[in-house]
């Protein structure tokens, strides 16, 4: 996959305050990448910088070979950005909104109108176009919020939190639309600090804390760098302690011990494993009623690296 | 340029669907023009335009006679209504009546007193609410006397030095020289040309007043996409960063214009305002909202926040309405008053719209425009530099 954004070495320091002290990664197109880290941690002056709307004072950001400068507009129609405030006219229509948005883009004529509806369409607001989005819900504000960063079909789409302050319903909406994204090959620059977001959508993650990358990694390479296990507890009726027992000769479990209604099994790999504890279980003649699959969070990793929970 | 009309386009669709600038900048002016052109306007145009004046001639002397004639060339000019009566009693029945402002009362054996070089008396009787009628009246009388006492020492001195004259051309040099022209020439150029009328004035006045709180609307947006989150995405768009300001200060161009040129019309439809070529209106016009443009545009640049500048920038406007002179003349009060009043595009704007609302010449108003303008460069520019700064944080 070609590199659609490669950060050098960024670092902003405001006055004393070192928000950003030399943050490198890179995304490619169709990934999705997280920026995982507590409110204050240098997620937006990070994105900040990559947006163009920050200069900063070391490091450099490219977007499809294209270096990224306040002063300049190259390569601004690559990027899409939502920000995490709603950036809308509350006092314009949805439609008016993605219009005026279009423009700046230098969108015009027939191709403005058709990617117009389009957006309306992916966003649910289609029937609401001509309405005042001050008359919106949150959620369909936040929809709208996207859709204008999508309009222009740039090849980074940067989300910063956008998922802040929203109704459940609206928020699982928004996170399906991010997770189809990575399918249309836009690479996606994703901050949060909820680390089940992060989870769900974020081919890769990096964690962030006081203005530095701590871990870089697919979640399961974080996972392994503090050495944290899977756990699989399984409920059933028969000889639990023997079950527990022939279950810890498998090939991948680390432990096994029985427990009041079954029993608990660490493993590294639990989706792996799974098939072939269940296969044991029954041959022992015990009965499953119910079978729990924990993997190690990202919670726990950040709680390691950092020595804080995230929403410290 | 593309992007920052697309910009002041949006705002401009903003501003029209919330009306507030409609509000601020046609209707409110416009009203309390119309208030204090009906509540003061009267005021104004009795003292200025309506001077009765009676002349009571109990002499009917040559010497008494001239003053008539005087007065007859002043009536000439439209400054003054002259009425003649026969005996102070008629005359003190007028002004009783409010028929006459004053009068004056010329005495019997005045004519031979100042041939004889006596004493004489001239009587300026006034209405007490009529002040400024008999203060010209008092000033007629005065350079009257003044003038046949010129003459008594004339003919006195040419008597002392010379041995005597043929007391015939004695006669002769007292009656010319208390009949020659007075030093002085009345023209009304106060009251016509050089100073506005009351609708007039009053027009200007709320228009120029109301001017700075209209053309905020453009440059404090910036403040606004700020606290909305939508400057950010301006920013991150493919559009130079002086493209926002360009936008918001065209914005505030288009308000200011659009809201002078309303007024002026309708203030000359509705109120019989007199504002003047249209060129030379046009070009203070221009200038007046590019100075009141730059003044907000300072204040946006220092605003912490829209309301808190909102806020600064409504002190801001009265203090340089009130001194500029919006409200009533206060450069008049004192002379560091009437220095400070220029430091004001209020002060600027009457002033050239009184250089050509009274039948002067458009490039009247070239030298008011010209220090608008330096107003509008000096305060661009500095609210310019500010604000792409604040854009850079």
């Amino acid at each position: 996959m070609a590199t659609v954004l490669a950060a050098e070495g960024l670092s902003k320091k405001f006055g004393d305050l070192v928000a950003v002290n030399d943050v490198s990664f890179e995304i490619a197109e169709g990934e999705t990448f997280g920026l995982l880290g507590p409110n204050g941690a240098g997620k937006t002056t990070s994105i900040s910088m990559v947006a163009g709307l920050l200069e900063p004072d070391g490091g450099a950001v490219h977007v499809n070979g294209t270096t990224i400068r306040t002063r300049s507009t190259a390569g601004r129609s690559d990027i899409g950005l939502v920000p995490q405030e709603l950036a809308i006219y509350p006092d314009l229509t949805a439609e008016e909104n993605l219009r005026f948005f279009g423009r700046l883009y230098e969108m015009t004529g027939p191709e403005l109108a058709k990617r117009t509806e389009e957006v309306l369409e992916v966003i649910g607001l289609t029937d609401r176009k001509d309405d005042l989005t001050k008359e919106f819900s949150g959620g369909m504000q936040r929809r709208l919020n996207i859709g204008i960063g999508l309009l222009h079909r740039p090849r980074l789409l940067i989300l910063d939190e956008p998922t802040v302050g929203v109704d459940p319903q609206s928020r699982n909406a928004i996170l399906e639309s991010v997770e189809e994204l990575s399918g249309q090959g836009i690479a996606v620059l994703y901050t949060t600090h909820y680390m089940e977001e992060a989870e769900r959508l974020c081919d890769r993650v990096a964690i962030i804390d006081e203005g530095v990358i701590k871990a870089e990694g697919t979640r399961r390479e974080l996972v392994a760098l503090v050495g944290q296990k899977d756990r699989i507890r399984v409920a059933m009726t028969g000889d639990v302690a023997e079950v527990a027992r022939i279950a810890a000769q498998l090939v991948g479990v680390d432990e096994a011990s029985p427990s009041d209604s079954g029993i608990d099994v660490l493993a590294t790999d639990a989706s792996k494993l799974l098939p072939e504890l269940l296969a044991c279980v029954s041959s022992t003649g015990a009965s499953v009623s119910a079978v729990e699959v924990f993997e190690p969070n990202l919670e726990a990793v950040f709680l390691h690296l950092t020595g804080k929970a995230l929403r410290d | 340029m593309g992007a920052a009309t697309r910009i002041a386009g949006k705002d401009l669709k903003l501003r029209l669907r919330d009306r507030s600038a409609f509000i601020i900048g046609i209707i409110t002016p416009l009203a309390l023009a119309y208030i204090f052109h009906l509540v003061f306007g009267n005021v104004f145009a009795s003292e200025t335009l309506d001077l009765q004046v009676g002349l009571v001639d109990l002499d009917r002397s040559e010497i008494s006679l001239s003053l008539g004639e005087v007065l007859a060339e002043i009536e000439s000019q439209g400054i003054l209504e002259v009425t003649d009566f026969d005996d102070a009693a008629g005359a003190d029945g007028a002004v009783e009546d409010g028929d006459l402002g004053a009068y004056i009362l010329l005495g019997p054996g005045l004519g031979d007193a100042a041939i004889a070089g006596s004493p004489f008396t001239i009587q300026v009787v006034g209405d007490i609410d009529a002040q400024t009628t008999t203060q010209v009246a008092t000033a007629i009388a005065s350079e009257f006397g003044s003038g046949i006492g010129r003459a008594q020492l004339s003919v006195a001195t040419a008597v002392h030095v010379g041995g005597g004259p043929p007391p015939a051309d004695v006669v002769t040099w007292g009656q010319e020289a208390a009949l020659r022209p007075p030093a002085y020439i009345f023209s009304d150029v106060t009251a016509e040309t050089r100073q506005l009328d009351a609708p007039t004035f009053f027009a200007a006045g709320m228009a120029v007043f109301f001017l700075l709180f209209t053309v905020q609307f453009g440059v404090l947006g910036v403040l606004e996409e700020e606290e909305n989150g939508t400057l950010a995405r301006l920013l991150a768009a493919p559009i130079v960063r002086r493209s926002v300001v360009m936008g918001k200060a065209l914005l505030s161009f288009a308000l200011g214009v659009i809201s002078m040129t309303v007024l002026i019309v309708a203030t000359h439809y509705l109120m019989g305002a007199r504002w003047g070529p249209v060129l030379g209106v046009a070009v203070l016009v221009v200038t007046g909202v590019l100075a009141a443009t730059s003044i907000m545009g300072v204040i946006a640049s220092v605003g912490k926040s829209a309301e808190g500048a909102a806020n600064l920038g409504a002190i801001v406007a009265v203090t340089l309405g009130m001194l500029g002179g919006t409200f009533f003349p206060i450069g008049q009060g004192n002379d560091l008053l009437s220095r400070l009043t220029y430091i004001t595009p209020h002060a600027w704007f009457i002033r050239g719209l009184s250089e050509i609302s009274g039948g002067g010449e458009w490039t009247a108003a070239l030298p008011s425009a010209g220090a608008l303008l330096v107003i509008a460069l000096v305060l661009g520019l500095v609210a310019w530099f500010l604000l792409q700064r604040r854009l850079s944080r």
